[in-house]
């Protein structure tokens, strides 16, 4: 078996649940650059269910966007596949993802809040650029940018 | 790169200091116990090399790895200050005093406020990439597949 190191580690937070067990949520912080050239961070969850980075739909404003649904639009189907939602798709917005600037599509999408997390960070073009492990127990996932 | 003439006189002041501390012959410790005094933001990076604010000057081989870990483990390096987990540890008083606001979070304080992100920006001008968020006015509840 080959071996595999990783230069990061991130670990997962705790979000304590007000009426149920804590959640350990991976949360990825990403930098944008706002269109009046504030560097902003951004935290996301680590999705691998979700194809696309998406982020809440009421984000647009420092993407430099009139509105949120002003793009390409598209129905996908939730985790569960019993209900679709409708998104807004735009390509090539630069992030900087684990020291790297990647050009990548993001979806705009009507979420339900989280105040630790304002979107997905997706499959398409950051997942490979990166090498992932993911350790559950250790509520830790192993990055490295030299998959 | 602009720089007031105030920083200048700074950093006219500060240059002549660094050129007599690199060739003194004072301790690493030393040197940067006066570079606080100072008031000069640093940092050692894990090969021991001493990074200074304003002119980013790498004295490469400062001190020994080894060194360095023992001074890293003293004093935090920029950048480095967890927002997201001073948000999940105090997210009851957070919420509590900004429920319903879009929030900048810096060096673990909320550092600004607005009920919209625009407003919000307005007020983060300048600072370095301060973490955004939303914070509900109640608590979200919700399962997850992380939850267990």
């Amino acid at each position: 078996m080959p071996i595999k190191d990783f230069e990061r580690v991130v670990r997962f937070y705790e979000y304590q649940n007000p009426h149920g067990p804590s959640m350990w949520l991976p949360l990825v912080g990403v930098t944008l650059v706002t269109p009046s050239s504030n560097r902003i961070d951004l935290s996301l969850l680590f999705d691998t269910g979700a194809s696309f980075t998406t982020l809440r739909a009421d984000l647009y404003p420092i993407l430099g966007l009139h509105s949120w649904d002003q793009g390409q639009p598209t129905d996908i189907a939730t985790a569960g596949g019993a209900n679709t939602v409708r998104v807004y798709q735009y390509d090539d917005f630069r992030l900087e993802v684990f020291g790297k600037v990647i050009e990548c599509p993001i979806q705009l999408a009507q979420m339900p809040p989280n105040p630790l997390f304002v979107g997905l960070l997706g499959r398409h073009t950051i997942f490979n650029e990166f090498g992932f492990g993911f350790w559950e127990s250790l509520h830790e996932l192993y990055v490295t940018a030299n998959p | 790169m602009n720089v007031s003439k105030d920083r200048f006189e700074q950093i006219g002041y500060l240059k002549p200091f660094f050129e007599s501390v690199t060739t003194g012959a004072k301790c690493p410790e030393e040197i940067l116990r006066t570079l606080s005094k100072y008031g000069i933001d640093w940092y050692v990076t894990e090969k021991g090399t001493l990074m200074i604010r304003y002119w980013q000057i790498g004295a490469e081989g400062f001190v020994s790895p080894e060194r360095a870990a023992m001074i890293r483990s003293t004093k935090e390096s920029p950048g480095q200050a967890d927002e997201l987990d001073w948000l999940s540890k105090n997210l009851q008083n957070v919420r509590s005093e900004f429920g319903n606001n879009w929030i900048a979070v810096c060096n673990n304080a909320v550092v600004a406020a607005a009920p919209n992100l625009p407003d919000l920006m307005n007020r983060v001008t300048g600072l370095d990439r301060p973490l955004v968020t939303f914070i509900p006015a109640e608590p979200v509840v919700w399962t997850f597949t992380y939850a267990h």
